[in-house]
């Protein structure tokens, strides 16, 4: 992350004037407050949401204390939607997704970035041109393809391989990974294959221990999308006790009162919002790395 | 759209279930005995107790239902005393039927051999060729209650003379009203109105309440908009299309009234609130609240708006649709897969038959839904007629657990079932548009709109000849 | 994209092959290379085969075919025919674009300004980034049920604050004019995390020197930005600006979300939503596939003519 000391805009002599200060503190004052309200408002409003009775929740006007607050419902929550059960299975998928995306997109965009071999650029054109077609248009024959893979004739539905697998094939994650391995110095390469070393050793020893900024945003980009998607789990994980959250939350909420489904959305929320906290400065320096620069 | 309002109302159908190992015990072997000398192709025997079949069935209720899925569970056991060599591989999938993995389903062969559908699916699973003719399993002997099955519901499942499902499920929309406004309102609970002048004129009374109450509610957003104005058409006596299907048939003196008295209750009367292009559950959140007075809708509409919103029984009544004519039918069923065994479509059917067709028993068995603290006493299903809708009306009121008098306005006037038009949700579209125009246009030109809707509606059904 | 990845290519391109006298060898190691680079693709190339590629094909097949009664025929261009002559293919088109502007507008300006002015504050800096990013990591049924509950014309959260500030209030969702923009300002909130910290990542590279030879220039705050923030940061800009254009166009779930795909009025009518509802509501596979290759042909169309533009101005 940027040291205070680089220069930006506005120089540090304009905001050490008495002027410069004032003004600096009403805006950092203002930017806080409003960044406060827009962003954790909803949250507070999440959680207290799955504090209310049923019929306070769906109250005009609405209330901003609970009037009483029912710690119950987020128990019901819990035990009603089967959540633990939920999250397992969403970090199992999203965790998994990220390890074969890891191990094959890493290779791939070293491939494409440093081995070049013959219709490389080809194969980065037909992985491009896969961004520009609808997920959702995709979504039919790509379900009668995991029912049975051709020349295999395996069937996918139900093992975590159908959300697995076809994760590895994005696009837009070897497009960052091999614009970033670009930028790591060809000589370097050449140096390492006089010195005998393999291109999987000069992979492992050389590129990716320079990588690690991309490989940061990498892994948030495959947990999240995994996290996110909602249509193709629903269509490959038919059997309850297998989805993930979104899944789960969604199709069972039908039914159930609604400060029930906010509760459960609150303690949804609940792990994202740790594994970012812990996570954050890897996260934040990976996101604000060198590898999405012009 | 229709399927999202159904989904929810099947699963609070799905509750009732009944045992009575007793007295099906006796009946059941008493009929495989029959079968077994009768002679006739096998086919139309009934399933021989013997018989070793395995049999997989979507709609089991989810673990959000605990009462529901206990007794689907003690029915399973119930039924396995009768068939022990039939395993019924149960499946929970909520809701019980989802447009998308539906479709893929259809797509990739992959649904179970008994599966859930609505009445209005026929079409989409016999494009896909995937449900098997049951015709000749179907008699009176495998589902004793037959005859007296609503024979609209019965049409719903036909095609060209072939039956390719057994229901489980149905409603007849009509009048809900909130009871309570009309009383502050000084207006009679026990006589809703029954045409559509009476519902102006009681909607003014109830939104001269003020505190943001409206008179009178509808949706018209999410191809539900359509649907109402089916409904509304259907009281009035008119046809969305004409009988071949090929023609819209709604831009008619009937079609008009629907739109122009929907305009006039907006705009001339306001009675109806500037929030507008509502879907579900919008009305029912807001008649929960005691800020609707009026919407049409189905029987279990009440279900939802006790046990999701947490309102009461005794506030909501029911009256027959408006126009009295026609009552919009809709519902669910099961069908059976492409390819199943003959052993399996005859357990399937036994299977639906105990669960969701024999009074007493599985749904109808009001004694264990009312100790299992579910409703009892809601018009709905209201598929038989003839001794098995009055079996059915006795065994209900003993049981009854919600106040059955607020529905006698809805069950005293017997109005005929229609069902929905082909491709139905694709004309809905159409006509979502109109109504949402004259709900938030005022200066909507009504004629303009039916005519404009009905040469769309044209169009699309050419498009699928 | 496939302009910078090209020229990206060409500055790393390898030293020239060695020594001619050493031909064969060269031709071995050559092939050897191939082969290796091949060997690390498999993986991903199968994933793309099965997952992406074949699919497709699968789908270009399927909108030229129509199943009816259990039999599949080849149809040629009928599919096609439907969703021209469907009055909602230029709705959805057009509302498509609206939605697209508007999230242009809103989210790419929204997040530059957000990123010029966290990156001018000296304090609290990792907490305002955490909260920007947040959103992102939310499940999205959880962001857009808070919205539909803030939205709400009866109960919402929104029209309280406005009347309780006496101002006018608005039906949001449930208005036809009003139906899209609100659409806009959830999957703004829900998505801009990503794009400011992009942002952020671009002005932390722009040189400190740049600022002050322009400070010595005279220039005031605003022809700073305009004379070196912007020209710095602008390859990234116009990056992500083709990738948000081909990813807003594709709008799906929001709208389907929060309105249930069609809207007042089919006010928030996508491409991608009618896709949705010719495959899932109207049983009609072909002309959801036909919809779709038309989409294909829209964005690639596209992105070659934005490629295209953006040389020339190099």
């Amino acid at each position: 992350m940027a040291d205070t000391s680089t220069r930006t805009l506005i120089s540090e002599t304009q905001l050490n004037r008495p002027l410069g200060r004032a003004l600096y503190w009403t805006v950092l004052v203002l930017v806080v407050t409003a960044f406060t309200l827009v962003f954790l408002g909803p949250l507070y409003w999440l959680v207290t949401g799955g504090l209310k009775s049923t019929q306070e929740v769906i109250q005009n006007p609405p209330t901003f204390f609970p009037e009483q607050i029912h710690t119950e419902t987020y128990a019901e929550a819990w035990s009603k939607l089967n959540m633990g059960r939920l999250l397992f299975n969403t970090l199992y998928y999203a965790f998994g997704a990220l390890a074969f995306q890891l191990v094959f997109d890493v290779a791939a965009a070293y491939a494409l970035s440093k081995l070049r071999p013959i219709l490389g650029n080809v194969i980065l054109g037909m992985m491009l041109a896969t961004l520009m077609i609808p997920s959702t248009v995709l979504i039919v024959p790509q379900y009668l393809t995991v029912l049975d893979l051709p020349l295999l004739h395996i069937n996918l539905i139900n093992t975590p391989w159908a959300i697995w697998l076809p994760t590895v094939a994005n696009a837009f994650n070897i497009f960052l990974l091999k614009r970033f391995f670009d930028s790591v110095p060809e000589e370097l390469l050449a140096a390492a294959a006089i010195d005998g070393a393999t291109p999987l050793r000069a992979l492992w020893s050389i590129v990716l221990p320079m990588s690690r900024p991309i490989l940061g945003v990498v892994s948030i980009f495959a947990v999240v999308n995994v996290w996110k998607d909602f249509l193709w789990p629903l269509l490959v994980q038919p059997d309850p006790k297998n989805q993930p959250l979104n899944i789960g939350i969604n199709s069972l909420s039908i039914g159930v009162p609604q400060n029930v489904v906010i509760a459960a959305l609150a303690v949804a929320s609940v792990p994202t919002i740790v594994f970012f906290l812990i996570f954050q400065r890897n996260i934040m320096a990976g996101l604000t790395s060198g590898g999405l620069k012009g | 759209m229709t399927r999202d309002r159904l989904l929810r109302r099947t699963v609070a159908l799905a509750a009732a279930a009944g045992l009575a190992l007793t007295a099906a015990a006796c009946s059941s072997g008493s009929d495989s005995g029959n079968s077994g000398d009768s002679g006739k192709p096998a086919a139309s025997a009934t399933l021989d107790p013997n018989t070793k079949v395995t049999i997989s069935i979507d709609c089991q209720p989810p673990t959000t239902k605990p009462a529901e899925r206990k007794q689907w569970a003690e029915d399973v056991a119930a039924f396995n005393k009768l068939y022990p060599n039939v395993t019924i591989n149960s499946k929970d999938a909520s809701p019980c039927e989802e447009p998308a993995s539906f479709t893929a389903q259809l797509k990739g062969k992959t649904q179970p051999d008994v599966f859930y559908t609505y009445f209005t699916d026929l079409d989409q699973v016999l494009d896909a060729d995937q449900a098997e003719d049951i015709s000749s399993y179907v008699n009176e002997r495998t589902v004793p209650a037959l005859k007296d099955i609503d024979p609209s519901v019965m049409k719903t499942l036909t095609s060209e003379g072939k039956l390719y499902g057994l229901p489980t499920t149905n409603y007849k929309m009509g009048l809900l009203y909130n009871r309570k406004l009309f009383k502050q309102a000084g207006l009679d609970p026990e006589k809703p109105p029954t045409t559509w002048a009476e519902v102006r004129e009681a909607a003014k009374k109830i939104a001269a309440l003020g505190n943001g109450v409206n008179g009178y509610g509808d949706y018209s957003a999410t191809n539900q908009g359509g649907w109402h104005f089916t409904a509304e058409l259907y009281g009035l006596g008119g046809s969305m299309t004409t009988e071949d299907g090929k023609k819209a048939a709604f831009n008619t003196p009937e079609g008009k009234q629907v739109l122009q008295n929907l305009y006039d209750m907006r705009w001339t009367d306001n009675t109806m609130g500037a929030a507008q292009s509502l879907k579900w559950p919008d009305l029912m959140t807001q008649m929960s609240t005691d800020k609707l007075g009026m919407y049409i809708g189905a029987p279990d509409d009440i279900t939802y708006m006790v046990q999701t919103l947490k309102g009461n029984y005794e506030d909501y009544g029911m009256g027959p649709m408006p126009g009295g004519k026609g009552a919009l039918l809709g519902g669910a069923d099961y069908m059976f897969k492409k390819g199943s065994t003959p052993d399996q479509i005859k357990a399937g059917i036994a299977w639906v038959n105990f669960k969701w067709l024999t009074m007493g028993k599985g749904q109808f068995d009001y004694a264990r839904t009312k100790a299992d603290g579910l409703p009892v006493g809601l018009p709905q299903p209201f598929l038989f007629g003839g001794a098995t809708l009055d079996a059915d009306n006795k065994a209900k009121a003993a049981s009854a657990t919600v106040p059955v008098q607020n529905y006698a306005p809805y069950l005293a006037t017997a109005v005929p079932g229609k069902t929905e038009p082909a491709n139905a949700q694709q004309i809905y579209k159409v006509l979502d548009g109109a109504v949402s125009a004259v709900l938030t246009d005022r200066n909507a030109n009504v004629d303009k709109l039916l005519s404009d809707a009905e040469s769309q509606v044209n169009q699309v059904l050419a498009n699928l000849q | 994209m496939a302009a910078i990845s090209v020229s990206a290519r060409r500055k790393t391109e390898p030293p020239a092959q060695a020594n001619p006298s050493q031909g064969r060898a060269a031709l071995r190691q050559r092939l050897r290379r191939h082969l290796t680079g091949h060997g690390f693709l498999l993986g991903a190339l199968l994933c793309f085969a099965y997952f992406s590629w074949y699919p497709m094909v699968r789908e270009v097949i399927m909108s030229f075919q129509k199943t009816k009664r259990g039999r599949t025929t080849w149809v040629g261009t009928e599919n096609l025919e439907r969703i021209f002559a469907d009055p909602d293919f230029w709705h959805a088109w057009r509302n498509t674009l609206l939605f697209t502007v508007l999230a242009l507008v809103l989210g790419f300006a929204v997040p530059f300004v957000v990123a010029v002015l966290l990156n001018e504050l000296r304090h609290a800096k990792a907490y305002l980034r955490i909260l920007v990013y947040l959103p992102v990591m939310l499940p999205p049924v959880a962001s857009v049920l808070l919205f539909k509950y803030f939205y709400d014309p009866g109960y919402g959260l929104f029209n309280a604050v406005l009347k309780s500030l006496h101002l006018p209030t608005s039906a949001w969702l449930n208005s036809p004019t009003t139906s899209m923009l609100s659409v806009v300002i959830a999957a703004t909130w829900m998505n801009m995390g990503g794009a400011t910290l992009i942002y952020l990542a671009a002005l932390q590279g722009i040189p400190g020197e740049l600022y002050e030879a322009a400070e010595l220039d005279g220039a005031g705050l605003l022809r700073r930005i305009r004379h070196v923030t912007i020209p710095q940061t602008r390859l990234i800009l116009s990056l992500l600006l083709l990738l948000q254009v081909v990813a807003t166009m594709q709008v799906f779930v929001e709208p389907y979300l929060l309105t249930g795909g069609n809207g007042p009025q089919n006010s928030t009518l996508t491409v991608v939503n009618l896709i949705y509802q010719y495959a899932f509501s109207f049983n009609n596979y072909g002309s959801a596939s036909a919809l779709g290759l038309v989409m294909l042909l829209v964005l690639a169309g596209f992105s070659a003519l934005y490629v295209r533009l953006s040389r020339t101005n190099d």
